[in-house]
């Protein structure tokens, strides 16, 4: 490691300001704001064309070619969580990426899949 | 999400779950999610309020407007298509308004209560209680910490007969998961028998 990368290990922080990549915008393009647990999921594969796509769109597109919750995006990009918001809805709006439907919040899960849940507790 | 009848959507269908683990600071969160989860960075950056005036040295930075926090964040793979993800609640009180935001749908919640300072999670108990969010509260047993009966907790804690408690080590892989298995258990037991949508009391 030299010394000018001595400083600029994963917990230093990003060394780009974060909403810098998002061009200054902090709210996402389409206004919805995605859960962390949301999950998107690419539509299309990732070309090599011109299609417009920042570096970080790629990455988060290519890490939604199966789907990913928010914070998974978040935390295999190592971007703060507001800006992957705002890059998912870029990616949302030009069509790359769909949300997939949630379970309304006030409606709970079925007991099968809580019984699901609760075996693979058990057995971790 | 995952009990959504499949439409011919091509992609399996994904059940993320969220359970928050919440108490006061130093009560545990981190050692829980990093005893029974797989620790994954998470961080996020938020807007500076006037809330933040008098905890954070503004000095210097301009004008900075955001401020960057780390989340306790832990990943649990039950299966291919359901993942359980345990957020930390932040602990500070300048980011309460982060709670709605985690809490909104979530699964449940655990309050980790340090019988040397059990007025600590009065708030998070507080929470959770007016939100509706079922919730248990473990008692984490720290080495040098007086033993009490979780009933003695109960009465000092106010809670109801129906929310579960028990004695819990953080640092113990077995004991986090059984902490993880109590609540599920209690919300699979709270559910109500007919349909979805019925309130649950915590």
């Amino acid at each position: 490691m030299s010394a000018g990368d001595k400083w600029l290990d994963r917990s230093a922080g990003p060394v780009v300001r974060p909403y810098a990549l998002t061009g200054g915008r902090t709210a996402p393009a389409g206004g919805e704001v995605l859960d962390l647990i949301a999950v998107v999921v690419a539509t299309r594969q990732v070309t090599g064309g011109r299609d417009g796509l920042s570096p970080e769109h790629r990455r988060i597109l290519r890490l939604c070619q199966r789907p990913v919750t928010v914070a998974d995006v978040a935390s295999d990009t190592a971007l703060p969580v507001g800006v992957v918001r705002v890059l998912l809805s870029d990616l949302t709006q030009e069509g790359w990426i769909t949300v997939l439907p949630q379970r309304p919040a006030d409606e709970q899960p079925s007991a099968d899949l809580l019984k699901e849940v609760l075996h693979g507790l058990r057995a971790l | 999400m995952g009990s959504a009848p499949s439409d011919g959507a091509a992609q399996s269908p994904l059940a993320a779950f969220k359970i928050l683990i919440a108490g006061g600071f130093g009560a545990g969160k981190t050692t829980l999610v990093g005893a029974v989860s797989e620790v994954r960075p998470l961080h996020t950056e938020e807007a500076l309020t006037s809330a933040s005036v008098g905890h954070d040295d503004l000095r210097g930075v301009g004008s900075k407007t955001t401020t960057t926090v780390a989340m306790d964040f832990g990943r649990i793979t039950i299966s291919g298509q359901v993942v359980l993800y345990l957020f930390g609640t932040p602990g500070q009180e300048r980011f309460w308004f982060m709670w709605d935001e985690l809490s909104y749908g979530a699964l449940g919640a655990v309050v980790l209560a340090d019988t040397r300072r059990l007025g600590d999670c009065f708030p998070s108990v507080d929470y959770f209680e007016r939100r509706q969010v079922p919730f248990v509260v473990a008692i984490n047993c720290f080495d040098d910490a007086a033993r009490y009966d979780p009933e003695d907790v109960r009465v000092a804690l106010d809670l109801g007969p129906r929310v579960p408690m028990l004695l819990c080590d953080a640092r113990q892989r077995g004991s986090a998961k059984e902490v993880l298995i109590t609540l599920v258990e209690h919300v699979l037991a709270s559910r109500p028998h007919e349909g979805p949508g019925a309130v649950v009391p915590a």
